[in-house]
C-alpha cells in the first residue's frame, strides 16, 4: 500500500506541475502567427490634405483606455459604442463635420455638387488617395459600400428578388444602414460617374442625406468583395481577423489594427498610407502607435488618467473633482468643455387604452391627469434643477430647458418656454384645474390623492439621485412620489412593449448633428416617441403638428427654414412639457501635459486633430 | 471500469439536457433579450430590429428555439454568438486558456502549501501553531474570493508593486519570450493569490483531520511500539495514508478549473472565459451562455468522474466490482 500511494502523489504533482507549464507556455506562445505582410507604402495623393499646424516630431505612443470590450470590426453589424470608435479610427467617409462649427465639411470628398432640385448629389472623391494595404481607392469601392447596404436576395434560380409578405424586398445583408438609408421606405441610386466621381439621386428631397449617406464609412472593395458574393460578408473582420490577420482589416482614416487581445487592449499603427500631411509634405500622423487598454467602466477609465497612465481621457462630472486634484502631481489638464449633448427628462405614460388583458395602462383618473398640459406644466414648475446641480453633480451640470443641450448652438432655441423652480407657480396652476388642498396634500376634483410611481434604471447612479431629489421636490408640493429603480431591460420592456408604468426618468446621449435624427423620438410614430410611441395617427394637435414640422425639416434644404421649424418643435415641446428637461451635465476632457498642438473645441474635443498631435519621444 | 466510465459518460447526456432546457427557460422569463438595448437606441431603424428577430428566431417561443438549437447541437454546431458573429466554440477557444492557466495557478498555489501546513497543524496539534492556522484559516474560508480580489486591487493601486488588473502588460507584444513569461507570471500572482487562498483553508483543515484519523490507526500504535522513529512514523507512515482522501479532493477541483475563476475575473480585469460568461449573461447573448454552462456541469461531471477513478486507483478496497 505504502509503494501504491507513494506513486499517485507522485502522479498528481507531476499532472499539477506538466499543466501548469503546458498552459504557461500555450498562452504565451502565438499561434503560428500568419505572416504580417510587408506595407506597401503609396506615394502621397494629389488630393492629400494639408493639416496647418505647426510641424511636430514623430514617434510617440498614445496610451488611453476604452470602456468595454468590442464585438466585431465589421461596421455593418457592430452595435456597441466602443467597436464604434475602434471602427471610425480605421474607416472614413465621404464628409465630416468642422470641429468648431459643425457644418459639413470636405474628407474623402474633396468636394460635392447638388443638383439645382435637390435631388442629385455629386461627389469629386480626392485622387491618388491609397487604402492601408496601398490599394488605390475609387468611385468603385463607394458604389461597393451602398451595393453591400441594399444588396437583395435572389431566387438562385430565376434570379429575381425575394419579397417578403408586405412585398418589400429581402435584403442579404441586413445592417442599420440599409434601412437608415432609406427615404421614406425607397432606397437612393447610385453610379459611378467615372473613377473619382460618383453621384446619389435621392428619390425625393431629403435635406440630411448629405451628412447621412455622407458619413457611411466606405468599405474596401478589393477586400470584402470576395465575401460579399458568396454571402459571408457579415461574419468578416471578426474578432478572429482581429486577433490572426489584424492587416487584413484595411482602412482610409489615420489608423490600421495592429493587433488586439481580447479583453485586454487594442494596439493600432498609423496608416502608412494616410492622405493628411503636415505644412512640410509629411506624411500624418506623428504618433506611431496607440495602445488603448480596455477597461470595464468609466470609473476605472478614470482611475488610470488619475495615476497619470494614459494620455487622453474623459471625466464624468462626478469625478472630476478627484481627477483635477492630481492635475500638478501628474503633470496634466483638465478641461471644462461646456455642457454636454447628453439630456436627462421625465415624461408621464400617455397612452390611451387597455392591455390585451382589458387593464388600462393608466389608470384613468391619472391618465387624465397625464394629459393635461397644466398638471405636466405644474409638475414641471416643483423641479428644482438648480438643486439637482447641486446636490447631484455638485455644480457641474447645466439647467436644460428644453430637447436640444446648449451645446449644439446652431439649432438650440433660446427663446422657448422655461419653468424655472417655482412652486408657488405649481400650487396655482394645480388650483386653476380644480386640484386642492388638504392637510398639505393635494386631491383632484374628484377627490383623488395626487400621486404617482417614477421609474428610473438601476444601474445609473445619477438618475437615481435625481429622481430621489425629484421625489423631494414633489412632496413639497404634497404629491407622493413611489420611487422605482429597475434593471435596464425591463424598462425599455415597459416604455416599448407593456406600458404598464406611469412615469419614466431616462437620458439620451450624443445623437446626430441633424435634427432629423430625432425623428423617432419627436415623430407620433416614432419607435421611441417616449409618451406614446408609435402612434398611427397622432393622438394629439400639437403632436400632428410637430410630425408636419418634421417632415419638412426632413424635405426641406434651405437651412435658415429647417432652422426655424426645427425651433418650433422645440417651442411646442416646451409648452406641451410632453418631455420635463432636467440636466445636461458639464463635458470634461483631460490630456497630458506632454502633448502638442492640442487646441480643443467642444464638439470635437481634443482628439479631433489627433494626426498633427505630437509628443516629445522619452529615451 | 470502462463500462463504469462509459456510463457515467451518458448521464452526462440527460444532465445537459436538463440544464440547458433550464437555461433557455430562465432566459425567456429574465426581462426583455438580446435586442433590447438595441431598441432604446433612437437611431436603429424599427425594420432592421424585425429582421434581426426573425433571424435569430427570437419572435419565437423558447421551446421552438431550444429544438432548433439542439438540432444544431446534434451536428456538433453549439452556433453563432449574436454579440460577436463568431462560432461559440472559437469564442470560448480565445479564452479558455488565460483561465485555465490561472486556475492551475491558484490550484498548485493552493494545494502547495495547505498540504505542509496541515500536517504540521495535525503533527503539533494543539500548539500555538495549531491554534494560529486554524486562526487564519477560518479568516481566509469567511473573507468571499470577490472582496479579497477587491483588497488586491486596492492593495496594488496603493502600493503599486502589482499590476492593477489585466493578464499582460501594455508592451507585452514587444518583449522577449523569457520577458513575456515573466510578464504572465507577475499578472498571476493577485489573481492566483484570490483565487487560492479560500481552498488552501478548506485542504489543510481536511488534511489535519485525516492526519489526525490516521495517527489514531492501529498501525501507527505498531510502528511506535516497533521503535520506529516518530519523525519516520509521521512522515513515512502516517502522511502517506492520511493523503489518500486529497486524492478524490483533487478530482472536485478539477471540475472548477475552467468555471471557478469568474468573481475574480471580473474584479481584477482578467480575459478569461468567466468575463465572457458574465458579458454573455447580462447581453442575452444566448448560445455563449449555453456554451458556457455546458462546459461547466460536463467539467463538473468529468471531475467526479476523475475523483472516482483517482479513490478506485489509489485505494483497492473500492475496487469492489470485479466479485461478479
Amino acid at each position: 500500500m505504502g509503494s501504491s500511494s507513494r506513486g499517485h502523489q507522485f502522479n498528481i504533482g507531476a499532472l499539477l506541475a506538466g499543466g501548469l507549464i503546458v498552459a504557461f507556455l500555450g498562452a504565451c506562445s502565438k499561434k503560428e502567427v500568419k505572416e504580417r505582410p510587408e506595407p506597401v507604402i503609396a506615394p502621397i495623393p494629389v488630393d492629400a490634405e494639408v493639416e496647418d499646424f505647426p510641424i511636430g516630431e514623430f514617434g510617440a505612443t498614445v496610451i488611453e483606455t476604452t470602456t468595454g470590450d468590442i464585438a466585431t470590426l465589421n461596421p455593418l453589424v457592430n452595435e456597441s459604442n466602443s467597436g464604434s470608435e475602434v471602427i471610425g479610427r480605421i474607416l472614413d467617409s465621404l464628409i465630416t463635420l468642422d470641429p468648431n462649427t459643425g457644418e459639413v465639411i470636405p474628407n474623402l470628398a474633396k468636394s460635392w455638387d447638388i443638383s439645382e432640385d435637390n435631388l442629385e448629389y455629386t461627389f469629386h472623391l480626392r485622387e491618388g488617395v491609397h487604402w492601408s494595404d496601398g490599394h488605390p481607392f475609387t468611385a468603385d469601392d463607394v458604389i461597393f459600400t451602398w451595393n453591400c447596404f441594399f444588396a437583395k436576395k435572389r431566387n438562385p434560380e430565376t434570379g429575381e428578388v425575394i419579397l417578403d409578405e408586405n412585398g418589400k424586398p429581402e435584403y442579404r445583408y441586413n445592417s442599420r444602414s440599409t434601412f437608415s438609408q432609406q427615404i421614406n421606405g425607397q432606397e437612393p441610386k447610385f453610379e459611378k460617374l467615372d473613377d473619382y466621381t460618383v453621384r446619389f439621386t435621392t428619390p425625393e428631397v431629403y435635406a440630411p442625406f448629405l451628412l447621412f449617406g455622407g458619413g457611411e464609412e466606405i468599405l474596401p472593395k478589393h477586400v470584402l468583395e470576395a465575401a460579399y458574393e458568396d454571402g459571408t460578408l457579415m461574419d468578416q473582420w471578426s474578432l478572429d481577423t482581429a486577433i490572426n490577420e489584424p492587416w487584413k482589416i484595411v482602412g482610409l482614416n489615420l489608423f490600421v489594427l495592429e493587433s488586439y487581445r481580447p479583453g485586454e487592449r487594442i494596439v493600432f499603427a498609423p496608416n502608412p498610407n494616410f492622405w493628411k500631411v503636415n505644412t512640410e509634405g509629411a506624411r500624418l500622423p506623428y504618433v506611431q502607435r496607440v495602445i488603448t487598454k480596455i477597461v470595464p467602466d468609466v470609473n476605472s477609465s478614470n482611475v488610470a488618467f488619475a495615476q497619470g497612465l494614459t494620455d487622453f481621457e474623459t471625466i464624468t462630472p462626478d469625478n472630476v473633482a478627484w481627477v483635477q486634484r492630481g492635475e500638478e502631481s501628474h503633470d496634466y489638464t483638465v478641461l471644462d468643455m461646456g455642457p454636454a449633448n447628453s439630456t436627462n427628462f421625465i415624461w408621464f405614460n400617455l397612452r390611451p387604452g387597455e392591455n390585451a388583458d382589458g387593464v388600462p395602462y393608466v389608470a384613468p383618473h391619472k391618465f387624465a391627469w397625464f394629459s393635461d398640459k397644466y398638471f405636466r406644466q405644474a409638475i414641471s414648475y416643483g423641479i428644482n434643477r438648480e438643486g439637482i446641480i447641486k446636490g447631484v453633480y455638485f455644480g457641474r451640470a447645466n439647467v436644460l430647458n428644453g430637447y436640444v443641450s446648449p451645446k449644439r448652438k446652431f439649432w438650440y432655441n433660446d427663446a422657448i418656454r422655461k419653468f424655472s423652480y417655482l412652486p408657488e407657480k405649481s400650487r396655482a396652476l394645480f388650483a386653476e384645474i380644480g386640484f386642492e388642498y388638504r392637510n398639505g396634500k393635494l386631491f383632484d376634483g374628484a377627490g383623488n390623492p395626487v400621486e404617482f410611481s417614477i421609474m428610473t434604471n438601476a444601474g445609473n447612479g445619477l438618475r437615481v439621485e435625481m429622481a430621489t431629489v425629484f421625489k423631494e421636490n414633489m412632496a413639497a408640493l404634497g404629491i407622493d412620489v413611489e420611487l422605482q429603480f429597475l434593471d435596464f431591460n425591463t424598462i425599455v420592456n415597459k416604455i416599448s412593449d407593456s406600458f404598464d408604468y406611469e412615469s419614466c426618468m431616462l437620458g439620451l446621449g450624443g445623437g446626430a448633428p441633424d435634427p432629423f435624427a430625432g425623428k423617432d423620438i419627436l415623430m407620433s410614430g416614432g419607435r421611441l416617441h417616449f409618451w406614446n410611441p408609435q402612434q398611427k395617427e397622432p393622438a394629439t394637435e400639437w403632436e400632428a403638428r410637430i410630425d408636419e414640422l418634421m417632415l419638412e425639416i426632413g424635405r426641406n434644404t434651405d437651412v435658415e427654414k429647417r432652422k426655424a421649424d426645427f425651433f418650433e418643435v422645440q417651442a411646442i415641446l416646451a409648452e406641451q412639457q410632453a418631455m420635463l428637461f432636467l440636466v445636461s451635465p458639464t463635458d470634461y476632457v483631460g490630456y497630458r501635459n506632454r502633448w502638442q498642438n492640442i487646441e480643443p473645441t467642444p464638439l470635437g474635443g481634443v482628439t479631433w486633430n489627433q494626426e498633427s498631435l505630437w509628443a516629445e519621444v522619452d529615451e | 471500469m470502462i463500462s463504469f466510465i462509459f456510463r457515467r459518460l451518458l448521464t452526462l447526456i440527460p444532465l445537459l439536457l436538463g440544464i440547458t432546457a433550464l437555461v433557455f427557460i430562465l432566459m425567456s422569463l429574465a426581462p426583455g433579450d438580446f435586442l433590447t438595448p438595441v431598441k432604446a437606441q433612437r437611431d436603429v431603424p424599427a425594420e432592421l430590429i424585425e429582421s434581426i428577430q426573425r433571424d435569430f428566431g427570437l419572435d419565437q417561443p423558447w421551446y421552438v428555439q431550444y429544438f432548433k438549437w439542439l438540432g444544431n447541437l446534434a451536428q456538433g454546431n453549439l452556433g453563432h454568438s449574436w454579440a460577436y458573429k463568431l462560432p461559440v466554440a472559437d469564442l470560448i477557444g480565445q479564452r479558455v486558456l488565460a483561465t485555465f492557466l490561472l486556475s492551475l495557478v491558484a490550484l498548485t498555489f493552493s494545494w502547495c502549501i495547505a498540504i505542509p501546513l496541515g500536517v504540521l497543524a495535525a503533527v503539533y496539534k494543539d500548539s500555538i501553531f495549531d491554534r494560529i492556522s486554524a486562526g487564519l484559516a477560518y479568516a481566509a474560508l469567511s473573507i468571499p474570493e470577490f472582496f479579497l480580489a477587491l483588497l488586491l486591487v486596492f492593495f496594488a493601486a496603493q502600493t503599486g508593486w502589482f499590476p492593477m488588473g489585466g493578464a499582460t502588460s501594455i508592451d507585452y507584444e514587444y518583449m522577449s519570450f523569457g520577458g513575456q513569461l515573466a510578464d504572465r507570471a507577475y499578472h498571476l500572482i493577485l489573481p492566483g493569490l484570490a483565487l487560492g487562498i479560500g481552498s488552501i483553508a478548506s485542504i489543510m483543515r481536511i488534511m489535519r483531520a485525516n492526519f489526525l484519523d490516521t495517527i489514531r490507526a492501529e498501525f501507527v500504535t505498531t510502528a511506535r511500539a516497533k521503535g520506529v522513529k516518530e519523525f519516520v512514523v509521521m512522515f513515512k507512515h502516517v502522511l502517506r495514508n492520511a493523503i489518500n482522501p486529497l486524492v478524490s479532493a483533487f478530482g472536485f477541483a478539477f471540475s472548477s478549473l475552467l468555471s471557478g475563476a469568474l468573481m475574480v475575473e471580473i474584479v481584477l480585469q482578467y480575459p478569461g472565459l468567466g468575463q465572457l460568461m458574465y458579458q454573455s449573461i447580462l447581453r442575452e447573448d444566448q448560445f455563449v451562455v449555453l456554451a458556457s454552462v455546458m462546459l461547466g456541469c460536463t467539467m463538473l461531471v468529468l471531475g467526479n468522474l476523475l475523483a472516482d477513478i483517482l479513490l478506485a486507483w489509489s485505494d483497492p478496497r473500492i475496487r469492489l466490482e470485479k466479485k461478479k
